[in-house]
């Protein structure tokens, strides 16, 4: 095969490689859903240049027209047209059935991980100094408190993490504090699960309201021993404004 | 000649497009790396004849697919626990259109009279926190249901809950369960009938999702106290259940619908590229 038909073909299978393959190298991977919006866009844009005039009509679509009509064909091109014709229709048969067919998998649930903190917990700032004895009392705080579930490396890896659903924050991610400030962690802590919005399901979180055992001077020192141990720092309205 | 060409290209476009979409736009992403292999929801089949409902040996439980969950000591409010034995549940779940069954296999090592096991569910459509649908600050939660076993005397109570302190046994009791430990395992079935006129139960409608828990309590004595006990326990977070709808054959209606619709599809493209040709 020569002409558009396979230059599109090729260029098809060059941005599907591309999108696929390549650019995870760089980024992150693509979602199904995205690959298939970028491959029928590549694929529109091929079928509208190659339908701009009447020749290049003819000769991107004139071969899959005669193909398909079956005029003239003998042998190989007879059966590979018989084979097209029978498999459409089965695929089009089998797409239905597995968009209908009853599945395991509860409906998806989009939760919110770091919803938006209430009012009064905007801005606060940790009334603690940062030097080492209060880093070193949050630290042994954390040890007590929260490495069950956070693990004794912040990584999320506690002894009591696997059964949660959410799992525990893993704090050396710098997808998690590092992109919060410490008020944010206070209100966190402070809260709880059960102070969650309703987007980010707070019936599924297994964190305590801290604020009924903890005074708020334990959670501030916990936030500073929590950022120190996950080697990690908080976001701040600088860097932010 | 040219604006048959541009029709019958156009059709073959959305076609394809058709086609490509559905096979590529709904595969699903996989799930995250960390999360293969732990089961996310139990399906309670639909079975024909009597339900293995109060015998955990049963040799119908074999064949039935199992999912298993992974749980967690109980740190959400005091008293809490660091440690505990039963690590993971295994769930199974039939149904006959009018009661259901489900069973729990663990591990524990002993047998002990202390030893318990507890299914939760949410009851109603407001979502219910999994610590005993206790208040959330910013989500108004709804009452949980909890079928609540112990080995002591063998039965199982019907409870509900809505917050700390709460929890309550029902005046109508509608859940039995039979417990049978042997080499190191338990295996309790739980049953009740799909739906009951109780509003304080979960009510079960095949093909419809519930959230469901688990808690398991160790009861070896340690030092003449039960190891595990109220709060100090082995919980699961919300996972989700469904009793198997019946077989619904009208898929196979729609799928021979579709054949026949890309089948005349295709005959009208040939039919009309020959003409086209021939003219």
């Amino acid at each position: 095969m020569k002409g558009p038909i396979a230059s599109g073909a090729i260029l098809l299978v060059g941005v599907f490689v591309f999108i696929k393959y390549l650019l995870p190298l760089v980024t992150a991977p693509l979602p199904a859903s995205l690959i298939y919006l970028y491959m029928t866009l590549a694929f529109s844009g091929i079928m509208l240049y190659g339908t701009m005039s009447a020749s290049s009509l003819e000769s991107l679509m004139g071969p899959v027209f005669r193909f398909l009509s079956g005029e003239g064909q003998s042998g190989t091109g007879k059966m590979a047209r018989l084979a097209v014709l029978v498999l459409f229709p089965l695929l089009v048969g089998w797409q239905t059935y597995t968009s209908l067919a009853p599945s395991d998998l509860p409906p998806g649930e989009n939760r919110t991980i770091h919803p938006a903190p209430p009012g009064e917990f905007v801005g606060l700032a940790n009334p603690y100094q940062n030097n080492e004895a209060n880093i070193n009392m949050g630290k042994g705080l954390y040890a007590a408190y929260c490495s069950p579930c956070h693990g004794a490396n912040y990584d999320g890896k506690g002894p009591a993490a696997k059964g949660f659903n959410p799992p525990p924050a893993n704090f050396a991610d710098p997808g998690t504090i590092a992109q919060l400030q410490e008020s944010y962690l206070f209100w966190r802590i402070k809260k709880g699960g059960v102070g969650l919005p309703v987007e980010a399901m707070p019936w599924k979180s297994a964190m305590p309201r801290w604020e009924v055992e903890l005074p708020d001077e334990f959670i501030w020192k916990i936030i500073m021993g929590e950022y120190d141990g996950a080697h990690q720092s908080p976001r701040t309205w600088e860097e932010d404004d | 000649m040219l604006n048959k060409l541009r029709f019958l290209s156009t059709i073959i476009l959305v076609g394809i497009s058709g086609i490509l979409g559905s096979t590529v736009g709904f595969a699903s992403d996989p799930p995250p790396a960390d999360e293969v292999g732990a089961s996310v929801s139990i399906r309670m089949y639909q079975v024909e004849g009597i339900l293995p409902a109060d015998d955990p040996n049963s040799p119908q439980w074999a064949s039935v697919p199992e999912s298993e969950f992974n749980l967690a000591p109980q740190v959400h409010w005091p008293e809490r626990i660091q440690e505990v034995t039963v690590k993971t549940v295994k769930v199974k779940g039939l149904h006959d259109g009018q009661n259901l069954a489900i069973l729990l296999e663990y591990e524990d090592p002993t047998d002990d009279v202390k030893d318990a096991a507890a299914i939760e569910f949410m009851v109603g459509d407001k979502k219910a926190h999994f610590a005993h649908g206790q208040p959330m600050l910013q989500v108004e939660g709804g009452p949980v249901n909890i079928w609540f076993w112990k080995k002591e005397n063998g039965k199982a109570l019907d409870m509900s809950a809505k917050g700390f302190k709460t929890l309550s046994t029902q005046e109508k009791q509608d859940v039995s369960a039979t417990g049978a430990w042997a080499d190191g395992s338990w295996k309790v079935v739980f049953t009740r009938a799909l739906k009951t006129e109780d509003e304080e139960d979960v009510q079960i409608e095949p093909g419809d999702w519930r959230s469901v828990a688990f808690a398991f309590w160790d009861g070896a004595l340690v030092s003449g106290v039960p190891k595990e006990k109220g709060s100090q326990k082995a919980v699961s977070s919300w996972w989700s259940i469904r009793a198997e709808p019946s077989a619904d054959n009208s898929i196979y209606g729609w799928v021979i619908f579709g054949l026949a619709l890309a089948a005349a599809f295709e005959l009208v493209v040939v039919r009309k590229l020959r003409k086209g040709q021939s003219a």
